[in-house]
């Protein structure tokens, strides 16, 4: 049975060989740096940890390849690209005045029987638009798919076989952290997931992130600014109903309960789990076996540690 | 009188050993909510408080507690303000301006070192210092031959951490680079913010005038070294996004100016501008009054004013609004929006200074540089 290894940032803290030790074979081991964009090839401190052969699956570089050359596909690709941006602006300006909303009624005072429904209905209201969203998303990939299939493009159709073939050598694939949509929109391209639910897989940050249902952009100190958490696409579907938050310390404000305990209940039934660096949770056969460092959100907006289950 | 002080005195002039108990255990100036209060301990005919900040007097007296030799003046000074000051000490004939004793905290610049006041709340931003988790980027020295001057001057240039000549990266020109390096923490503010992936990986040269004053005041000569020689040398000497949304230009006080004068003689070059506390003095109607220094800056302020023209993008402004500069630096942003510019505009609590233009950096580097924090999870 395949397992599940994710992590946090592997910086300062570098936890991979911990996980790797677990599944180490001896045989090749398979990268997915994608997310690491043009620098998708510096792989070099991967390989000074894990002490095998590496195969870099390059999809960053493949993708670059199959779009140059395939007319079609890429002005499907590029279609589908306006659509989803158009699809995440509107998202996001309903988001942003159901968010308020929602704050402030989680923070007003007032007479609990009054109050409680309301503020129970402003969550229930984010939660439709998010799976209205993710709805819209997904109706937006089955076009692209659906046109992608129609045009067979013979380039994309090689190399999946070739990647699929190289992966056969492999029993782990180790995913990078990096730009989460660059390297969700790859593993797409090329129909991993169900490849890659097959294997050991050891993931961390943005890499960990993909392997959900659903994946959460989240950041509330950036220099322009707080952001509300944006539901941005589906995920691979490899470990469900959980949101995976890569870098908690440094990304939310947990000194804002309202906030926190908003997060938790707006994306319940998942269950909202922290990856800071030197954590580790590992999945397998349906069930969290293990966790190291790793706290989940709870309805009050405090963190607890979580436990295998 | 600050609480303290009044505690100090409430029995009447307290003795030596009290007051040497005093200063050692007060953090000074004495913050107070909005009320700071200065302290002075010494002998002195008088003690005034010289801090050069629009809408104070820049000399004020210091009152003697009787009895000792303390010297003390309270001053409101709204929350989150931070201002420089020294004391100037009268003795007889003699006037001089010393930092205050009983203050650590210190700003320098190019004229030597300034007692800093950190008003109520007011924070140093962690961005502006050393965070060991950051990866370090790095300086070299570069030379270029320069035709506008007719001679070979120094440029330094700040790489990223993890630079690879097979990238592309934006570049941002800085006036004034060595000062922002040593009194504005500039590379440490490049490397956290990078790390932190605030703003994207990018390539910084830093020149430095050797007569600022004229080079910077809207001189044409200046703004042709700046685009002909120091931009091409960079796009040939380093892997640069060659197009003008990737090219930015920066400078505080004159070197605003300069940032402002170039990119408005050369349109179409720099699409980004940084101007922190730019010196854009002109005068609607007879003769301004800031001195023979600013003739030429005015000139080129009244003709900008008159054919603004300019083609930049995004232009991010601030000033201090206890420098008097303020006033300039409000009217010119209705004008460059009118261009269909896209501004924004900051006022800080602040003055004239290099630390004001570093506590600046994060919010206007990243707003015209936008990083990938919102979408990358390394």
């Amino acid at each position: 049975m395949a397992g599940y290894f994710l992590l946090g940032p592997q910086r300062p803290v570098v936890n991979l060989a911990t996980p790797f030790g677990a599944v180490d074979d001896g045989r090749s081991v398979a990268v997915v740096s994608a997310g690491w964009q043009d620098a998708e090839a510096d792989i070099d401190d991967v390989h000074e940890i894990v002490k095998r052969p590496l195969v870099d699956l390059r999809l960053y570089q493949r993708a670059e390849a199959v779009l140059g050359s395939e007319a079609r596909l890429r002005e499907v690709y590029r279609e589908r690209q306006d659509r989803l941006q158009e699809q995440q602006r509107l998202y996001r300006l309903r988001l942003r005045q159901s968010m308020l909303a929602a704050r402030r009624l989680l923070r007003a005072d007032g007479d609990p029987a009054i109050l409680e429904p309301e503020q129970r209905h402003a969550i229930s209201q984010q939660r439709a638009l998010d799976r209205h969203h993710l709805q819209r998303i997904s109706a937006i990939h089955g076009d692209a798919d659906s046109a992608i299939a129609d045009i067979r493009p013979p380039t994309l159709t090689e190399h999946i076989a070739e990647i699929a073939d190289v992966l056969s050598g492999c029993v782990t694939v180790i995913i990078t952290g990096g730009n989460v949509a660059v390297l969700l929109n790859r593993l797409r391209l090329f129909s991993l997931g169900p490849l890659l639910a097959q294997k050991n897989i050891i993931a961390w940050s943005a890499g960990a992130m993909v392997l959900a249902d659903k994946v959460v952009l989240f950041h509330d100190n950036t220099p322009q600014g707080n952001r509300d958490a944006e539901v941005f696409d589906v995920g691979l579907g490899i470990v469900n109903d959980f949101v995976f938050l890569p870098d908690v310390k440094h990304r939310l404000d947990l000194s804002d309960k309202v906030r926190t305990a908003l997060f938790c209940r707006r994306f319940a039934p998942a269950t909202c789990l922290t990856l800071d660096s030197g954590s580790l949770l590992h999945y397998e056969g349906g069930h969290v076996a293990a966790a190291h460092g790793v706290r989940r959100l709870s309805r009050t907006g405090t963190l607890r540690r979580m436990r295998a289950r | 009188m600050n609480p303290a002080l009044r505690k100090l005195v409430r029995k009447g002039a307290p003795g030596a050993a009290e007051v040497d108990n005093f200063v050692s255990n007060a953090t000074f100036p004495l913050v107070d909510g909005t009320d700071v209060t200065f302290v002075y301990r010494g002998i002195g005919d008088a003690v005034y408080l010289r801090c050069w900040i629009a809408g104070l007097n820049t000399a004020q007296p210091l009152q003697r507690l009787e009895g000792t030799d303390l010297w003390a003046i309270t001053i409101e000074l709204p929350e989150k303000s931070r201002i420089e000051y020294k004391f100037e000490v009268v003795n007889g004939d003699q006037r001089e301006l010393v930092l205050d004793p009983l203050n650590d905290v210190l700003a320098h610049d190019p004229f030597g070192a300034n007692s800093v006041c950190q008003g109520y709340r007011y924070k140093r931003p962690v961005w502006t210092e050393q965070d060991d988790e950051t990866r370090a980027g790095s300086l070299e020295r570069i030379e270029v031959e320069s035709k506008a001057f007719r001679e070979r001057r120094d440029i330094q240039v700040y790489l990223p951490a993890r630079f690879r000549k097979n990238r592309r990266y934006p570049l941002v020109v800085v006036h004034d680079g060595p000062d922002y390096l040593r009194f504005a923490a500039l590379k440490t503010v490049l490397d956290n913010l990078i790390h932190r992936l605030e703003i994207p990986q990018m390539i910084v040269a830093m020149t430095q005038s050797p007569d600022r004053l004229t080079e910077y005041a809207g001189n044409d000569a200046h703004a042709k070294y700046l685009v002909n020689d120091v931009v091409p040398l960079m796009a040939d000497k380093y892997p640069l996004i060659d197009e003008p949304h990737a090219r930015g230009l920066m400078g505080a006080s004159f070197g605003g100016v300069a940032a402002l004068h170039a990119a408005w003689l050369h349109p179409g070059v720099f699409g980004r501008l940084l101007l922190q506390s730019g010196s854009f003095a002109f005068s609607d109607l007879g003769a301004h009054q800031r001195g023979p220094v600013f003739d030429p800056v005015v000139r080129f302020m009244n003709e900008f004013r008159k054919n603004p023209g300019l083609q930049a993008e995004k232009i991010y402004m601030c000033c201090g609004i206890y420098e008097s500069l303020i006033y300039e630096n409000r009217s010119l942003v209705p004008q460059l929006q009118a261009q269909g510019i896209n501004i924004k505009f900051e006022e800080a609590r602040d003055a004239h200074n290099w630390e004001n233009w570093r506590d600046r950096l994060r919010n206007g580097l990243s707003w015209l540089f936008p990083g990938p924090v919102w979408m990358v999870y390394e």
